[in-house]
């Protein structure tokens, strides 16, 4: 009974990072990204925070990031990044880049979309997707991917 | 305010080297000692710039020194640990409470990329988010994007920079490469390149400081060198594309920590960018120094590439830039980095720097800036 709910507990995937995401983990088409607005100062910060990292404010309130965007800017990862990397293996190279959403802010992530295609403006859509590990876990991870791929 | 005053130098190399961060510390400490032409018994503090050495390492340089009963405390502030730990020594100075310091840079850091548990979140990590180039290339692109920059221009610094390395026995590298050579050299993260990038490595290098009024005291008979200006920053709100960064407003227009800093030390001193006649600044990467010629008002945003490109940068340009070779070509032992620049600017105002030295030389900016949105600038007058 115990090893079982211990199994199940495994199963339950659970976010790369606390407070990143918003709506049902077990459901990839209810999550979108978390974000923080302040009251005061109307900025829109990434995650679900309790201090406006602005102005400091408490006054902030936790919102769905849209999940439409646009490459502000970008780079391909050219070597293995340093440390306990969890990319598709063998490694091959992919895209960085700040995606900038109608809240008002960037977010940066790996680009899921062929290396030819990147340019400043290209039109991106959040893509979360179901990492598992090999301690049985899993992990709700996400990039952004090109709007004519997700199409297909 | 009191005048607080370079009296002596020490470096150790940069590079890659068997010796102990205690021997490379020592070695710089004795150096500026014998420079300044004060005894290790006469000095009231010390102040060690580290990031990658363990706890008490301060300490444990300061016991090859002799065991005076003088206290050293340890300062990390990435890139800009120099200035940081520069920045206590003046202000302990002038605090009235000392007269007479140690200001030691000292690192040893493996080869490649820098250990990312260091900066990174665990989750950064795991999504590839912790290479630092990204992050300068990132900029780039940017700055391609919305000025025009080339990356001819770009590789036009580390062309430079490389070119003056070769008169520079402290650098890592020592070699000229052709702009061929450079723009065709394997891609790290796209648009910089390899031979446009700096590597993490060993050196150290000393200062000692001390107020005008104790120098004179001493009978000091060498050219002292004025800190005019000695300012740590760290980015305001999203006014810096650096790592461990995970996004930035489309809105907020924060000025940038370069901007920052060098506004505050321009105020310090009582001049600006044009009264200034040589810069060390922080070429992480070649267009890190295009972006700083920019935000440290050499320039118009936008322009730094041209500037590159004219030569107005060269030793023998209107703005000379990493006359030392820079990052670049030296390497960037990290707590070493920003005194082994005031060791290159003093070096200057001397009037000592024998190939690269830039022609009647008197007032040297030394500028960096790193993880976190660290950022010193410290300007030198003779």
């Amino acid at each position: 009974m115990v090893n079982s709910t211990f199994g199940d507990k495994l199963k339950e995937p659970r976010p790369i990072r606390d407070g990143m995401f918003l709506g049902n983990l077990s459901d990839l088409e209810d999550l979108s990204l978390a974000g923080t607005r302040c009251a005061d100062c109307a900025e829109t910060s990434l995650g679900s925070v309790s201090l406006c990292p602005n102005c400091g404010s408490d006054r902030v309130h936790t919102l769905r990031l849209g999940n439409d965007g646009i490459l502000w800017t970008y780079t391909v990862a050219r070597h293995r990044p340093p440390g306990d990397y969890r990319g598709p293996e063998p490694f091959k190279p992919f895209g960085i880049g700040l995606v900038e959403l109608g809240e008002g802010l960037r977010v940066m992530c790996p680009l899921d979309c062929a290396l030819d295609e990147l340019r400043v403006g290209l039109p991106l859509r959040f893509s979360p997707f179901l990492r598992h590990d090999k301690d049985g876990s899993t992990v709700v991870s996400f990039a952004y991917r090109s709007v004519s791929e997700s199409a297909l | 305010m009191t005048d607080v005053v370079i009296l002596g130098i020490g470096i150790h190399p940069f590079g890659r080297f068997d010796t102990s961060f205690q021997a490379m510390g020592s070695e710089a400490a004795r150096l500026a000692l014998t420079d300044a032409g004060v005894d290790w018994q006469q000095i009231e503090f010390a102040y060690l710039s580290r990031m990658y050495l363990p706890a008490t390492s301060g300490a444990r340089i300061l016991k090859t020194l002799g065991c005076t009963g003088i206290p050293i405390v340890d300062v990390e502030a990435a890139c800009a640990s120099g200035g940081a730990a520069l920045r206590q020594a003046v202000l302990a100075i002038r605090s009235g409470e000392a007269d007479l310091g140690l200001v030691l840079g000292v690192e040893k850091m493996p080869r490649g990329f820098m250990d990312p548990s260091m900066i990174y979140s665990p989750w950064q990590i795991e999504m590839g988010l912790s290479l630092n180039p990204a992050y300068w290339s990132m900029r780039a692109r940017r700055h391609m994007y919305e000025f025009g920059t080339t990356e001819e221009q770009i590789a036009r610094v580390a062309y430079k920079n490389h070119k003056n390395s070769v008169h520079n026995p402290n650098s890592m590298y020592q070699k000229e490469f052709s702009l061929e050579e450079i723009m065709h050299s394997p891609l790290v993260c796209d648009p910089i390149r390899r031979l446009e990038i700096c590597a993490p490595n060993d050196g150290a290098a000393a200062l000692v400081v001390a107020s005008a009024t104790r120098a004179r005291q001493l009978g000091f008979v060498g050219t002292p060198i004025h800190i005019a200006a000695c300012v740590h920053t760290i980015a305001r709100y999203s006014a810096d594309l650096r790592c461990p960064i995970d996004s930035m407003s489309a809105s907020a227009e924060n000025p940038g920590p370069t901007e920052e800093a060098a506004r505050l030390a321009y105020a310090a001193a009582g001049f600006g960018a044009g009264d200034i006649d040589c810069f060390e600044v922080q070429d992480t990467d070649a267009f890190c120094e295009i972006e700083a010629l920019e935000s440290l008002g050499l320039c118009a945003a936008g322009e730094g590439g041209r500037l590159a490109e004219e030569g107005v940068t060269d030793i023998t340009g209107t703005k000379p830039v990493n006359m030392s070779g820079g990052l670049i070509s030296k390497g960037e032992p990290v707590g070493a980095s920003h005194l082994g620049q005031i060791y290159e600017i003093v070096t200057q105002l001397r009037g000592a720097a024998g190939a690269r030295q830039v022609a009647g030389a008197r007032v040297g900016l030394g500028h960096v800036l790193g993880a976190g949105g660290n950022c010193a600038v410290t300007i030198l007058k003779s």
